[in-house]
């Protein structure tokens, strides 16, 4: 390949360009480390950290916890993980999490441990309010999600097609229900598939012949305020957060703050917090139950 | 087209338009939903609500802070080993096959892996703990296969007359490498770096065990950030109510992404154009 002489001094003007350029981003990349480190060295002593990991459902409540939490001690700095139930009890056993998270009560062989239960989940039932049936046993509620059972007059209802709201996969009110009426997820006939509890109450709302469960927290607050929906009771047990929280009801599980040791310190501190009555109106904004 | 319809073309058609109508489908469905709830208090402030309302301001900061680390730690590592590579070794025998190799099977491992390895690694075994810096260097872990695939080539592409006539000059080595490959290689490092960047930006599945899930705006490398397409995926998936939230963050990704993939071409295409016409 032949060079001539304004090719080179064209790459030469290149290289000039290129180097300043080069020059210019290395230097910003310090600069901005350095900045960094010094910040970072600046809040270092003072602060007192509490790290949560866990189960995905407790984690956005635990982070708003943390952030009314912190707005309240200066100098505290709660960092909220998520991961799963096993982790945040993996965790909080190896000392990785001061607390761990989990959306259920502790199992037998997790006795070693320190669970409190901070808040409760239920989910209810619902139905349309001008649909006359008044309750369903678990058997025909399942019969219902798996199309066995496809119209109304078959549970003493009008005749008329039943539709099934289901929940999407990846839902934490999903699994509930699943794993309290023994079903697997590809068993459950839907007619339609919903996201969040407010879609579904609008669903069922737009369509009387529908059934279909949300959090007993969403449920409430839309009967008080006037929606045309029923909630339907589980095993004769009505389904209300009163009951949700003396633990009556049985659709529910516990949301639980673990510790490795009894609670001290900051985390006692933390979870005495999460236990106070002033953080009821937070918790029933995520739609939980706190607990009495 | 007098013999009517020939299959082939109306096979390819059909892929083709399949193709561009999921794309386009993508991107108005993320732009139709999310492009309303974009605006300056949006970008600007903090999560609040679990997500639900405020913006996505700390996210931002969080994502930029963990693609600096992610990119101050591969840019180095990934050109020295290009260089290496295309300058020092010969490729297909001994150590440099080596490299090679195991830098094809690097790209082909899933991003949860060097998630877990992220984890284990720089968060529990140095003691980094869920942090920026720990995601940004999980991160560039996983960008360097294409990093130094990209650089390397170009290095590769430096016509050897540029050395010969270096070496013919008297220049040494390092001055060779330094004053002639180096900058003619540069538009590759360019878009390689801007390939690795977009790779960076849009994952989830490494930084959600190694950057973590705090929503804060960070005060150090040291500190939890969340990344978008963490935030993205916890609004959506986990916290009922943020679809509306998840949707604008999706739009203010895809943004960044289209635009360093735009910049990417626009590198490739002027640059890379200039320096073939300089050759």
């Amino acid at each position: 390949m032949p060079l001539n002489c304004d090719q080179w001094r064209f790459k030469a003007e290149g290289n000039m360009n290129v180097h300043s350029c080069v020059k210019a981003t290395i230097m910003l990349l310090i600069a901005s480390f350095i900045g960094l480190a010094l910040a970072s060295c600046g809040n270092n002593d003072d602060t007192r950290k509490l790290v949560l990991t866990g189960s995905s459902t407790v984690a956005p409540l635990a982070a708003e916890l943390a952030k009314r939490f912190e707005a309240l001690h200066p100098g505290v700095r709660i960092d909220v993980q998520t991961g799963g139930s096993s982790r945040g009890i993996a965790d909080a056993r190896s000392g990785v999490a001061d607390i761990g998270m989990a959306s259920r009560s502790l199992k037998p062989e997790e006795s070693d441990l320190f669970g409190t239960a901070i808040a409760r989940d239920g989910i209810a039932i619902i139905l349309h309010k001008t649909n006359p049936v008044e309750m369903l046993s678990d058997d025909q509620v399942v019969q219902i999600f798996k199309g066995t059972i496809k119209n109304w007059k078959d549970v003493g209802g009008l005749e008329a097609p039943i539709s099934v709201i289901n929940k999407a996969e990846g839902r934490s009110t999903l699994e509930l229900f699943l794993k309290y009426y023994r079903l697997k997820s590809r068993e459950v006939k839907a007619s339609v598939i919903i996201g969040d509890n407010e879609q579904g109450i609008k669903t069922l709302v737009g369509n009387p012949n529908a059934i279909g469960y949300v959090s007993i927290g969403a449920a409430e607050f839309n009967v008080d305020a006037g929606t045309p929906i029923k909630i339907l009771p589980t095993k004769g047990v009505e389904a209300s957060s009163e009951n949700v929280a003396n633990g009556l009801f049985p659709l529910s599980r516990p949301l639980t703050l673990v510790t490795k040791e009894p609670p001290e310190g900051l985390a006692k501190e933390f979870i005495d917090f999460a236990l106070s009555s002033d953080v009821h109106n937070l918790i029933k904004q995520l739609h939980f139950v706190p607990i009495q | 087209m007098s013999k009517g319809w020939d299959p082939g073309l109306v096979l390819s058609w059909t892929v083709a338009v399949i193709v561009a109508g999921a794309f386009c489908w993508l991107l108005g469905d993320v732009f139709w939903n999310g492009l309303g709830r974009v605006n300056w208090q949006f970008l600007t402030e903090a999560p609040r609500d679990a997500g639900r309302s405020g913006g996505i301001g700390p996210i931002i900061v969080s994502t930029m802070l963990i693609l600096l680390v992610c990119m101050a730690a591969s840019l180095p590592l990934g050109v020295g080993a290009a260089i290496y590579l295309s300058e020092f070794t010969d490729s297909e025998v001994g150590f440099g096959r080596m490299i090679r190799r195991s830098l094809e099977v690097l790209s082909g491992v899933p991003s949860i892996v060097f998630g877990l390895f992220g984890s284990a690694f720089f968060c529990i075994y140095l003691g980094l703990g869920f942090s920026i810096l720990a995601g940004g260097l999980t991160l560039a872990c996983m960008v360097l296969p294409i990093l130094i695939r990209a650089t390397e080539e170009g290095f590769r592409s430096v016509p050897s007359e540029y050395r010969l006539g270096g070496a013919a000059l008297g220049m040494s080595r390092t001055r060779r490498l330094l004053y002639l490959s180096f900058p003619a290689a540069l538009p590759s490092v360019v878009v390689g770096f801007v390939l690795g960047l977009g790779r960076a930006i849009a994952e989830t599945a490494a930084l959600i065990f190694t950057s973590g899930y705090v929503d804060r705006m960070p005060s150090s490398l040291f500190d939890s950030g969340r990344a978008l397409s963490i935030h993205i995926f916890d609004t959506s998936m986990n916290v009922s109510g943020g679809e509306a939230q998840a949707y604008g963050t999706a739009v203010v990704l895809v943004f960044t992404l289209l635009s360093i993939n735009l910049a990417a071409s626009w590198i490739t295409d002027r640059w890379l154009y200039r320096e073939s016409i300089g050759s």
